[in-house]
């Protein structure tokens, strides 16, 4: 897939910084790629890595909202990355009262 | 018999602290708690009349005796049987309705086992008599459990029908794996209806369904695999749908994400509701909300 790699500008990650950070304004936002440990997996055969991250994410916005409703938000925020090969983000949504309260 | 009234060393730790420490004993046992009761000690065994000496010095392990234990009806739903019994490791004697003993057993989670025999057998599992055992290692809680059989048979002269070798009531293993739910008949066949309505149905019919990769025997996703883990830990009746299998399900995938507005599996459903994914469904098995949702 060279024509997608010529592309990528910016690393997956990168870009899911960004996103994240101007779609949920986040006051921690940890991303870490974690796509090696699913290589060989057969749904990602074929792509070019930076398939599986883990994201831990604080936001104001998640005040209120169901855990669903949290993911929902973070996965609308990452809607073009899942469509061009975001595999699986496993989600830690947080207000930051809950991670003061720890 | 000199044995069984031997002073308390270790002392249950009482209802009313559990909640504190049932969360941490559930991570702690959660890995290898078993649920299901213990078959060992179901076939036969022999009485210990005669080596008071021996019984005198490990009967400390154990908890509280029989007749001491305070008699806990049990609640009428898994949620509150959760509630009302620790997840710690012990002995236990399940009472019918005529408050005669049935069974007594052992177990890695004295909740789980209680809820296990309520599902299957609840009209003879009303109420159940604990002792949480310390250190829990194979050999103090066989001695818990010969030391309340050996009282019990002591004052009604009777092994509890429910430990008579080949009496299987209390020992069952947990029912064979099902099936995975297919949607469609084959990708060849025209389907009348859409495949969105279909899962429509399939998820209102169903208090529970988990869309997983692979099939729920071998499923061929790690977050997939814990979902059934959790689901299996929890003791819940649900139905899984493969979501690669492209004969019964082509094109489950695509549309499964757009009737539920997730992009990623597993999925699992919850009276007809997306709850989640792996993540949420780990975080609600923590916290005990998940038990909460399935007693409804």
């Amino acid at each position: 897939m060279a024509s997608r790699g010529a592309n990528v500008v910016l690393s997956r990650a990168n870009r899911m910084k960004t996103k994240l950070q101007s779609a949920l304004s986040a006051s921690l936002l940890e991303i870490e790629d974690v796509s090696h440990q699913h290589a060989g997996h057969a749904a990602v055969k074929g792509s070019a890595g930076e398939t599986h991250f883990n994201v831990k994410i604080v936001s104001p916005k998640f005040e209120g909202q169901s855990l669903v409703k949290r993911h929902r938000m973070v996965y609308d925020a990452l809607a073009e990355e899942l469509q061009s090969g975001l595999h699986a983000i496993s989600i830690v949504a947080k207000t930051p009262q809950e991670t003061g309260a720890k | 018999m000199a044995a069984i009234n031997l002073p308390l060393i270790h002392t249950p730790p009482s209802i009313q602290n559990f909640s504190i420490k049932s969360s941490q004993n559930t991570s702690k046992f959660f890995p290898f708690s078993q649920s299901n009761p213990s078959p060992l000690l179901s076939s036969s065994f022999k009485l210990y009349t005669t080596a008071k000496a021996r019984a005198s010095s490990l009967i400390a392990f154990a908890a509280k005796n029989l007749s001491e234990s305070e008699l806990n009806s049990v609640p009428e739903t898994a949620g509150e049987i959760a509630g009302k019994f620790p997840s710690d490791a012990g002995v236990y004697a399940v009472y019918d309705k005529e408050g005669d003993v049935q069974f007594i057993g052992i177990t890695r989670n004295i909740a789980g086992s209680v809820a296990t025999h309520w599902r299957s057998v609840p009209e003879l599992c009303v109420s159940v008599k604990f002792g949480v055992v310390d250190e829990p290692d194979r050999t103090n809680l066989t001695q818990a459990w010969k030391s309340w059989m050996e009282e019990h048979i002591k004052v009604t002269g009777k092994i509890p029908p429910g430990n008579e070798s080949g009496n299987a009531t209390w020992t069952r293993q947990p029912p064979k794996k099902k099936a995975d739910l297919r949607l469609t008949p084959g990708r060849h066949v025209q389907l009348t209806v859409p495949l969105e309505e279909l899962i429509d149905q399939l998820v209102k019919e169903n208090k529970v369904v988990a869309f997983i990769k692979g099939s729920r025997s071998a499923p061929m996703c790690g977050f997939s695999q814990r979902v059934v883990g959790i689901l299996e830990a929890e003791g819940v009746d649900y139905e899984s749908v493969d979501v690669l299998d492209e004969e019964y399900n082509n094109g489950l995938r695509e549309t499964l994400k757009t009737y539920s507005n997730w992009p990623t599996f597993p999925q699992i459903f919850v009276d007809g509701q997306l709850i989640g994914g792996c993540d949420i469904l780990s975080s609600m098995h923590e916290t005990g909300e998940l038990a909460g949702l399935f007693k409804k």
